[in-house]
């Protein structure tokens, strides 16, 4: 079982139990098919009211970073959600036996991931951690993988090939985004479309 | 049938969970984070768009708090049209814009509930606060339809506005043609209190004023200690064009602005006392 520690050991902001996080992370730990040999340390920013979440993987050595809410119940404020914990816990450390399978490839680390990388990885952890029989709030996943990869026929298929998946390759993921940008409509970054387009127009002196 | 109903008394199924508005202000996490923020050792999130790494789960949580607000106004409309009798309480053209407005709800919240399924959430999934209602259970007439349809109202056009630029910038047609149409009703019943403000309270200043009062302490709740507001922190932006088409002068919104800067100031204030307190 892969060891696992939670910093901090005590909570003062939210009313979580870091034995019970422990617990949870060796739970999914071993779904994810991660050894003995293999640390967890799990960082919690309980003074931020947000909830994202990276990992790092330094040989057999892991540190999951998270803030507060990532592990908070939606309908209880401060209060550790287990089910939702698991889903986080999950997810992350799916992602952490890939990177340490030598034939899944090398994606770059956790921050250097683009939205679409990381909906497209999500979708293929989270598919797995369904299989594994917990709940993985599949429709949930799929708006977010929409929001990155477009409201397209294209795009929810291949959701659904990801999320079915059981053997993907770095090289997959990376081709199942190509395969949704082909179709997906340029987008603006900030600010409204229409907004942007009166721009446009005010500057062209339309 | 009682008139005058208590949020507490609201009828509900198992699937919701209340929370009050005071332990989200209370939460010692916000005085952390905006310390954080003002030290610039991290930015805030700022506004609900595409390209914040939360926003799937951000506009999830916005959308199940539209759904029940579509429910609170739903039920503070219903309340008007009962509590007060035909007369000197409520001309009978009011009690028939409060019946339309009814109707009006209750399409956003079967609306809602299908953008909700839209976008992966389940009802219930997130708790629900009811201080939207609580605006609606003014005794005074004038004070209750300033309360809900300048007040309640004003917000739903900031957070449909919002809605709507978030489907639009994510390119999802079905929540920005919903919050379009949604946004559009919401026009028309702010401009129904504009209305019958003036048309009430035209011999009346003094009441008007009260009115006016209100507004201001109910339109500060509604901040959400900055959540709505003109700053860049502010992920709900006040919706100007919409609110002056609604009847708000520009004086008017400047006023709301100025009071959501004081809503997030006092936000960070008792922010900062509750992380004192837990640290």
């Amino acid at each position: 079982m892969a060891k696992v520690s939670v910093q901090p050991e005590e909570f003062t902001f939210v009313n979580y139990d870091a034995k019970r996080i422990i617990a949870l992370a060796e739970e999914m730990a071993a779904h994810a098919g991660l050894g003995d040999d293999v640390a967890i340390t799990i960082e919690i920013d309980e003074k931020s009211p947000f909830g994202y979440t990276t990992s790092a993987v330094d040989g057999p050595t892991v540190t999951i970073f998270a803030e507060s809410a990532a592990f908070e119940d939606a309908k209880n404020l401060r209060e550790l959600s287990e089910e939702g914990s698991r889903q986080v816990l999950g997810r992350l450390l799916y992602r952490v036996g890939d990177r340490m399978d030598p034939a899944f490839g090398d994606p770059p680390p956790d921050k250097g991931l683009s939205f679409e990388q990381s909906s497209a990885w999500n979708a293929y952890a989270m598919g797995r951690l369904e299989r594994a029989g917990y709940f993985a709030h599949k429709e949930r996943r799929r708006y977010a993988f929409r929001i990155r990869h477009g409201f397209t026929d294209v795009a929810d298929q291949v959701f659904d090939r990801l999320w079915a998946s059981e053997t993907l390759t770095w090289a997959d993921i990376e081709a199942a985004c190509a395969q949704t940008a082909a179709v997906r409509p340029e987008r603006e970054t900030k600010g409204p479309k229409s907004k942007a387009k009166a721009k446009a127009k005010a500057k062209a002196g339309k | 049938m009682r008139k005058s109903f208590p949020a507490d008394d609201l009828a509900r199924d198992s699937r919701f969970i209340r929370r009050r508005i005071e332990e989200t202000v209370m939460d010692p996490r916000n005085g952390a984070f905006r310390e954080r923020v003002e030290k610039g050792e991290i930015k805030a999130p700022g506004r609900l768009e595409p390209d914040r790494p939360d926003a799937p789960d951000a506009a999830r949580q916005l959308m199940h708090g539209i759904f029940t607000g579509e429910i609170q106004a739903l039920e503070g409309a219903g309340r008007t049209c009962w509590d007060f009798e035909v007369g000197d309480d409520a001309p009978y053209a009011l009690k028939l814009d409060m019946a339309r407005q009814c109707w009006d709800e209750a399409r956003h919240t079967e609306i809602s509930m299908k953008l909700n399924e839209h976008m992966g959430t389940e009802i219930g999934e997130f708790a629900e606060a009811t201080f939207l209602y609580e605006a609606a259970c003014n005794p005074d007439p004038v004070l209750r339809l300033t309360g809900v349809n300048r007040a309640l109202e004003g917000l739903a056009i900031d957070v449909f506005n919002t809605m709507r630029d978030f489907g639009d910038l994510s390119d999802d047609p079905v929540l920005e043609f919903c919050e379009d149409w949604m946004l559009a009703d919401e026009v028309t019943h702010v401009k129904m209190g504009s209305d019958w403000l003036r048309k009430m309270t035209e011999n009346d200043p003094e009441r008007r004023e009260q009115a006016l009062e209100f507004q201001r302490i109910v339109d500060k709740l509604f901040s959400l200690g900055g959540f709505r507001g003109d700053s860049e922190e502010s992920p709900i932006k006040l919706a100007r064009k919409f609110r002056e088409m609604a009847g708000f002068s520009e004086d008017e919104i400047d006023e709301i602005s100025d009071i959501a800067d004081e809503a997030m100031a006092e936000a960070t204030a008792i922010g900062k006392a509750a992380t004192a307190a837990a640290s």
